[in-house]
Order: C-alpha cells, then sequence, then structure tokens
C-alpha cells in the first residue's frame, strides 16, 4: 500500500472512529453536564450520588460487578493452573469443554436459572423428592432481590476470560524462573505466592478488568431476572423519555468515568510489566503427568465446573420442550408446539431475517475496517499507528450500553445525525453499534494473521509485477483467510446475541433482532417463557453452527482472540 | 541485459544513514556483488534497486532511463529474496507463473514457459508440490525460477545461498553463475560471504557504513585493497605501522618498528608525503617462511607461538617483536616445532601493499 493510500484510510478510520465512537460518548457526557439553559453544570451528576434510588442502582451494579469478578476467579484460578500443571484424563478435551459457556447466552440462560432455583423450580422439587424439603414451604433460593441470581448466571458466562487470560499467562512464565527459586530454597505454596503469581498478575488484571466491566454494565441478565434497582435497567427504562430527563444521561457518564478509570488503571499498572512477559520461555515444563487421585480430582472438577455452566442452557432446552414443568424436576411431558408457536409467532421470523441481516451487515464493516487498521498497525511506519490501534481496541473499555445509549442521544430530533433515528429505520445506527463493540476481535485477529505473514511475501509479489493491493489481495489475505473467517464468525456471533444495542436501538416490532424478540415474548403471560426458550434454543443452534466452523477453520487460535 | 548506474543515493532510517550518497555503476550483462559487514546498507542498496522502499535523495538509473520514483511493480526486475518468500498457499507451478499471470501473457504460453525455466533449475518434477513439501535447495531453485521466468531487466539476489548447507551452497553458486551467463543477465547479488564473492563475481564492490569503500574484481579487491578496512575484510591480513621513508619507481618504502618494508600502494592513485603514517598489509600467504635470518627488507623474525596442521596448509602464529603475526605455509613439507623454534618471514614486494592508515 502505497503511504499516500495508508494515509487516506488512515484518516477515514478515525473518521469513522470519531463519528460512531467518540461523537455518542460526547454526546451522553453533553447531556450529563449541561442544564436546560446549555451551561455546563455539575448537578445532576451530583445528583445521582445524591438520589437513593440511583445510589442504590449503581451500589447494586458495582457489589455486582465484584460479586461477579470475585466467583470467576474462583472458578477459573484453579482451572487454569491445574491445566498448566497437570495431564489428567480428558484434558485436551475439557480444558476446550470449558470455554463453551462463554458463547452461550447468558442472557437466555437466564430463563433457566429461574426455572431451576425458582420458589416452584428444579432444586426444591428434588430435595422434596429427597425427603429433605417440606413441600409446602418451599425455599426461595433467588431470594427477594434475585441479586445472586444475577451475579451467578453472568459469572458462568465469563469465568472463561479469566481461564485464558491466566493460562495464557502461566504458559508465557518461564519455567527456569521457578526452577530458580527452587534452587534457592523456595517451594511450594510459597513459590506460588512469591514467583508464580506476580509473573501473571498482569494476565489477572487484564482479564479481571474486562471482566468487572462486563458486569458492571451488565443489561441483559438482570432484564430477564426483573432485577431492576440497578443503574443498567433504571437507564433501560429511562431511555422513554430520553428527551427531557437528563439522569440517564448522568448514569451513564458515572458507568462510563468508572469503566475508563479501572480500564486506565488497569493497563497503567501492568501495562509495562506485561511487556517482560512477552519473552519467550527459553524451557519447556510443560504440565507433568498427575498421580491417579490428583489426575481424577482434575477431571471431575472440570467436568462438574462445565455441568454447573451449561445448566442454566439445558434447562432453557427442556423448557422450550416441554409440554409443562411446574414443580417438577424434569418436564411432565415434551412438546414441539413451543417451536411451532414461536415460527409461527409474527416476531419470531421477522426477528430471525432481522438478526442474520444486521450482524452479516456488521460483520462485513467490520471486516473492512479490521484489514485496513491491523494493515497499518502492522505492515506501514506511519507516526500515528500505535495510537490507532489503541483507539481501535477502545470499544473493549466502554460497556455496550454507554455506546447504545450514545447511538440514541445523538440521533434525537434537533441532533445533527437525526436523520439515523432508530425509531424510523434502525438499521444503519444497528450495524454500526455491533461493528463498533466487536472491532478489536475481528482487529485483533487479522493483526495476528499479518503479524505471522512475512511482509517479503508480498514484497515478492510486487517486484512480480503486482501493483500494491492486488499483491495484498492475491498473496496476503488468502493467507490469513483462517484468521479473518475466526474473526468474523465471532463478532457474527456476539451481534446475533447483542443485547444492549439491541434492546436500546430497535424500536418498532418490524425491526426487532432475535434478542429483542426473546425479551418482548419472555414478557408474555402464560406461554412466554416457553416460547420464549424455544427462540432461544434457535439463537443457540445459530451460534453452535458458527463456533464450530470457527473453531474447525481456526483451530486452537480461537482463544487467542478473547485475550487482551 | 541493462546497465545500472546509482547516483548519489541516499535513504535514512530516522537518524540512521543506510545509505550515503552511493555512486556505482554496474555494466550490462556483469555478475556484481555487493560485501560487506551486516548493517552496512548492501540489502537497502539492492532494495532501493527493487523499488521496495524510496531513497531520500539521489537517482536510480536502468539503461541510463532514470527510474527512481517508478513503483515496484513497474521495473521488471527479478528478485530472489533471503527467505526465498515463496507463497506457501501456492504450488510450485503457481508461485512460477504468478509474475507472468500477472502480466496477462495467455495461459499457454504460461504453461509453456513455467515448464521450460523449471526444467532450467531441474525442478520439472516438482511442479505440482506444495512449497513445504521441497527443501531448502529445492526452495532456492524455485525462487530463482520465478525471478527469472518473467524474464527480468536484471536479477537482484539477497543472499540467496544464506539458508543452504555448506555443500549446497557450493554447487548453487556455480548454478547461479551459470543460469546468469545463459540467460544473458545483469545480475546483482548481495552476501557477506567472501568466498561466494571471490569465487563467482565478475566484480564486487565492497560496502561499509552506507558507502562504497571499494569497487573492483575479486583480484583487484583482494590484491589491491584501497583501505585498511577492506585488507581486513576481504581474506585475512597482518597489519604493521609505520612512516614513509621514500620512493623508488611505484614502489614505497616503509620504516616501521620491525624493519624496512618496500610495497606498492594499494591504491595507484594514492600518494603519500614522505614523513606520513601510513600502514603495510602483508597477507599471510604471502610469507616465505624459513629458519635462516631475516633480509633488509619485507622481512621479520621471531619465534613460532602457535601452529595450526590442516594437511594441505599449515598456519603459524609467529612473535616477532612483541607482535603476533599470522604465516600460512602451502604444502609444509616439515613440521615445525614450536613453541620456540625460530623463524623468519620473508614477502615479496609485490605483496607487500602499503594503505594510509
Amino acid at each position: 500500500m502505497s503511504r499516500r493510500l495508508s494515509i487516506s484510510v488512515f484518516a477515514g478510520v478515525l473518521v469513522f472512529f470519531g463519528l460512531f465512537f467518540l461523537w455518542p460518548i460526547a454526546e451522553t457526557l453533553r447531556g450529563a453536564f449541561t442544564d436546560a439553559a446549555g451551561g455546563f453544570t455539575l448537578v445532576y451528576f451530583v445528583e445521582v450520588f445524591r438520589n437513593p434510588i440511583y445510589l442504590e442502582g449503581l451500589a447494586n451494579s458495582f457489589f455486582l460487578a465484584v460479586a461477579v469478578t470475585a466467583l470467576t476467579f474462583l472458578l477459573a484460578l484453579p482451572l487454569a493452573w491445574m491445566a498448566d500443571r497437570f495431564l489428567f484424563p480428558g484434558r485436551t478435551f475439557l480444558t476446550a469443554l470449558i470455554l463453551v459457556p462463554m458463547i452461550l447466552p447468558p442472557f437466555v440462560g437466564a430463563i433457566g436459572v429461574r426455572q431451576i432455583l425458582g420458589q416452584q423450580g428444579v432444586l426444591n422439587a428434588l430435595l422434596v423428592l429427597l425427603g429433605m424439603q417440606d413441600p409446602s414451604a418451599p425455599v426461595d433460593w433467588l431470594a427477594e432481590g434475585r441479586f445472586w441470581g444475577v451475579a451467578l448466571m453472568i459469572a458462568l458466562n465469563l469465568y472463561p476470560i479469566i481461564y485464558l487470560n491466566v493460562a495464557a499467562a502461566l504458559a508465557n512464565v518461564d519455567p527456569a524462573m521457578e526452577e530458580a527459586a527452587e534452587n534457592l530454597g523456595c517451594t511450594g505454596l510459597r513459590k506460588f505466592f512469591r514467583i508464580t503469581l506476580p509473573l501473571v498478575m498482569p494476565g489477572l488484571f487484564a482479564g479481571g478488568a474486562i471482566v468487572f466491566i462486563w458486569s458492571f454494565t451488565e443489561l441483559g441478565v438482570p432484564l430477564m431476572f426483573d432485577f431492576t434497582r440497578i443503574a443498567s435497567v433504571q437507564v433501560f427504562n429511562g431511555i422513554r423519555d430520553i428527551g427531557g430527563n437528563p439522569f440517564p444521561y448522568a448514569l451513564v457518564a458515572v458507568m462510563l468515568l468508572s469503566a475508563t478509570l479501572l480500564y486506565g488503571a488497569s493497563k497503567l499498572a501492568f501495562g509495562r510489566s506485561s511487556h517482560a512477559m512477552m519473552s519467550k520461555a527459553t524451557s519447556q515444563g510443560g504440565p507433568r503427568p498427575a498421580g491417579r487421585l490428583v489426575g481424577a480430582a482434575c477431571t471431575l472438577i472440570f467436568g462438574v465446573v462445565f455441568i454447573v455452566a451449561v445448566l442454566p442452557h439445558i434447562s432453557v432446552i427442556l423448557t422450550a420442550f416441554s409440554g409443562n414443568w411446574y414443580g417438577t424436576v424434569l418436564p411432565d411431558s415434551f412438546t414441539l408446539a413451543h417451536f411451532e408457536m414461536a415460527l409461527g409467532h409474527e416476531l419470531t421470523l421477522s426477528s430471525i431475517r432481522n438478526s442474520l441481516r444486521y450482524a452479516g451487515l456488521a460483520v462485513v464493516l467490520d471486516l473492512v475496517l479490521g484489514v485496513a487498521v491491523a494493515y497499518i498497525v502492522v505492515r506501514t511506519r506511519l507516526a500515528g499507528r500505535h495510537f490507532l490501534d489503541a483507539v481501535a481496541m477502545l470499544p473493549l473499555a466502554v460497556p455496550g450500553l454507554v455506546l447504545a445509549f450514545g447511538y440514541l442521544a445523538m440521533t434525537q430530533e434537533g441532533k445533527f445525525f437525526h436523520f439515523l433515528n432508530p425509531a424510523r429505520d434502525p438499521l444503519i445506527l444497528l450495524v454500526i453499534a455491533y461493528a463498533v463493540r466487536r472491532l478489536p476481535y475481528v482487529v485483533r485477529a487479522a493483526a495476528a494473521g499479518f503479524q505471522q505473514t512475512s511482509e517479503t511475501l508480498e514484497e515478492a509479489a510486487r517486484n512480480l509485477g503486482a501493483p500494491p493491493l492486488r499483491a495484498l489481495r492475491r498473496v496476503t489475505l488468502p493467507l490469513i483467510a483462517a484468521n479473518l473467517v475466526a474473526g468474523a464468525l465471532l463478532a457474527f456471533s456476539f451481534a446475533m446475541l447483542e443485547v444492549s444495542d439491541s434492546l436500546l436501538l430497535a424500536q418498532r416490532q418490524q425491526d426487532y433482532p432475535i434478542t429483542k424478540a426473546i425479551y418482548e415474548l419472555f414478557q408474555l403471560l402464560g406461554e412466554g417463557r416457553f416460547i420464549a426458550s424455544a427462540l432461544g434454543v434457535w439463537a443457540m443452534a445459530f451460534l453452535a453452527v458458527t463456533i464450530l466452523g470457527a473453531s474447525l477453520v481456526l483451530g486452537k487460535k480461537l482463544g487467542a482472540i478473547f485475550r487482551v | 541485459m541493462i546497465s545500472i548506474t546509482i547516483e548519489n543515493l541516499t535513504k535514512r532510517f530516522g537518524a540512521v544513514v543506510a545509505l550515503d550518497a552511493v555512486n556505482l555503476q554496474i555494466q550490462a550483462g556483469e555478475l556484481f556483488f555487493l560485501l560487506g559487514p551486516s548493517g552496512c546498507g548492501k540489502t537497502t542498496l539492492l532494495r532501493q534497486i527493487a523499488g521496495l522502499g524510496t531513497p531520500d535523495d539521489g537517482r536510480i538509473l536502468f539503461d541510463g532511463e532514470d527510474i527512481t520514483r517508478l513503483a515496484s511493480h513497474k521495473r521488471n526486475t527479478g528478485m530472489v529474496f533471503q527467505s526465498y518468500a515463496l507463497w506457501p498457499h501456492m504450488t510450485v507451478a503457481k508461485n512460477v507463473a504468478f509474475g507472468l499471470e500477472e502480466r496477462r501473457v495467455a495461459a499457454a504460453e504460461i504453461k509453456e514457459r513455467v515448464a521450460r525455466v523449471l526444467a532450467g533449475v531441474h525442478m520439472e518434477a516438482y511442479a505440482q508440490r506444495r512449497i513445504t513439501e521441497l527443501s531448502g535447495g529445492q526452495q532456492q531453485r524455485v525462487a530463482l525460477a520465478r525471478a527469472l521466468v518473467i524474464r527480468p531487466r536484471c536479477l537482484l539476489l539477497d543472499e540467496p545461498l544464506s539458508n543452504l548447507d555448506a555443500k549446497l551452497r557450493l554447487e548453487m553458486r556455480a548454478e547461479i553463475r551459470r543460469v546468469c551467463k545463459e540467460f544473458g543477465l545483469t545480475a546483482v547479488y548481495v552476501t557477506h560471504d567472501q568466498k561466494e564473492a571471490l569465487s563467482i563475481a565478475d566484480r564486487m564492490a565492497i560496502m561499509h557504513g552506507g558507502r562504497i569503500a571499494q569497487t573492483g574484481t575479486p583480484g583487484e579487491v583482494y590484491r589491491r585493497p584501497h583501505s585498511c578496512f577492506v585488507a581486513d575484510f576481504i581474506g585475512e591480513t597482518n597489519f604493521l605501522d609505520g612512516v614513509v621513508a621514500g620512493f623508488s619507481d611505484d614502489r614505497i618504502l616503509v620504516e616501521t618498528s620491525q624493519g624496512r618494508f618496500r610495497g606498492i600502494p594499494g591504491d595507484a592513485t594514492w600518494h603519500p608525503d614522505a614523513g606520513a603514517r601510513v600502514r603495510v598489509s602483508v597477507r599471510p600467504e604471502a610469507w616465505q617462511i624459513g629458519s635462516g635470518d631475516s633480509a633488509d627488507e619485507n622481512s621479520l623474525t621471531g619465534r613460532v607461538e602457535e601452529r595450526v596442521y590442516l594437511g594441505e596448509t599449515a598456519q603459524y602464529g609467529v612473535r616477532c617483536d612483541g607482535m603476533l603475526i599470522k604465516a600460512v605455509e602451502l604444502n609444509p613439507r616439515s613440521h615445525r616445532d614450536f613453541p620456540n623454534e625460530n623463524a623468519s618471514l620473508t614477502a615479496s614486494s609485490d605483496d607487500v601493499v602499503i594503505l594510509p592508515s
């Protein structure tokens, strides 16, 4: 690519980010910090912390994030450590299986958790069956607030992120460092806390920051649990009067600032030391065969975690097929009626069609932007390329809810982008929203491809008469196709199940994507949760096919995309 | 077949000057070597000729035509990369056909020319193989075929043999020379291996710190280096510091702490003043090793301190007045005892080169 072309692509990407990343954020901040007369004010921002309802919402969001982060660490740390140290029966299979919950939509799984832990749910029925509970006095496991149900569901969805980050960090620790410690007389747990843990700290923190930000602003799961006293749901409920009420703006601003602070802090604290970790291990330590007892324990723990993590979704599938399921361990009868009803419902087919369209277009946009950014970052010497790289990664730090709210804010009547107002047609806005949120994955995938493909291969093509762009198309793109396909499939499946953007931006029934249709169906009385489950099963089937495709194409590299 | 002219070519990478106003004339049909230690700018120069990178200043001319700003893909140069840069997603035949496809050559002709060039490098049996199924030597041949098939105006080789084992290197360097001469190509060959350069180059340029230190035929560069750097870089040598004591015909007399030397200036155009500080260079194989007393000129005496016997030659380290002088004896008839046997070293004034210090 010539310098001039690189610079114009660079500029194009920056303009895109300026319009559809910075602008919505700026619009939100403006709404939060300007009064009716248009002057700067901190009144709303301060009021958020004074109003007991908002304060409770923020506190709940914060405690939820803390709880989820703690739960994910509890689940993932031992798993990662075992997988790094021991060979045990079924290790290869189980370490892959353990990642599956990440791609199961937690928003759908929430229906399953309610089915299991509800007062008339599976757990109580099981306890009654075992004679351990009085059927007339069922325990409400989810309890009034349902806080722990929400936390558990999100944690079961997000622990693979911690697992992947820690596993990668552990794999990068040079075994010689631990051997040196042993050689100097430091062994066992002492060695773990003095040597191993400090070395994997950047990985821990990077994973932890993502999980924290993610759960801090999670919208879908609390909604499905009717857990309304939390900031994300308060924002969602507040968008109805987005035109006049400044408090949703202020609430979003608080979320954004917290997320940014945390992300910045994690980069600042560990940005430098994570570079030192990049040095490759000089000797291969690798896991060693575990004794029979330890091996069996590892296999058991992995198996149990996996089963617990997929239980919500198994429950959703059973719900979708069940004739009636109320106060029993397993459904009374099975039927396909809900699938028929789901297919017959006016929302279903249009929502599947809409989701395919939005997600498909978003992936195309992601591929174009992702390849362009990755090319500039890896292959050119432009002065601002590292800045561009950092900008392209920012959507990881900015919660989806914040962006979605920002899009809504910037397309209100009277704003510059009013012609994109989703009340008229959300297509363009949803495609851009999906694309921006998942761009980091595509950029990382493409950049990895460019890094693995020697630039000389492209130079050889130019030397033989291929103009730069054709050299890129004929030589480099085919070579990194696997990376691109994998990145695209991931972006696609996430877009299909995107919650915050979909709930906020799709406002007319005929524009609903799958997730919003599930949410709406779930609200129906009576058959609602069965039909919603049936649609959820459809969505999961879609997802399974895409992810299976991605892992077939990319093999093990899939994990690399979720690391930051 | 074209001539290549480099005029004042300058290339900077940030603060580093990779090429410092380089001037060079490469004749049509010549196999020309760029030789130098790593970091001297030789690969940078080759890449500028190929158009992979834009020079900051100066011009490159093919047959007198300025191509400095011409895009790489329009230069019609055939380059063989150090890593070969064969595309792993294409077969051997597809790799070789690529350049012809870019030139919109008819399919039938592509097939015929690919077959012919693969036969020319003895790779016709491997046309349908994947690149990963080839050995290093086979990959090297395919890379050469891919560069040759487009009938390039010149062939550019960037350390093409550095990834091969020693035996294969010997075979392939003869092969490359044969192919260049057979196709009548102007070829520029970058290497840091002086044996490769001395054995097959028509002419060569020694590069040092982004500049051309000397150009000439292998014999000229080896026997008449213009500077201490060149004398030291090509082959081995012994240096003795001294002062110009006088002149006779084309010879220069130099007084050193080890006695008087009579030699030829490496650069015939260089005329040092009497009394100037200069350096005397004598290659190890130029010494006649004797056990007698020293002659009055071009001669040293000392004690044998090291000996490496190699059969066809023997290498000695002789301690002469504190300095360890390297000497090589061809076809050594007798073992010299060491340590401490006395030896005299004498050189012909034809083999003594006087250099600016």
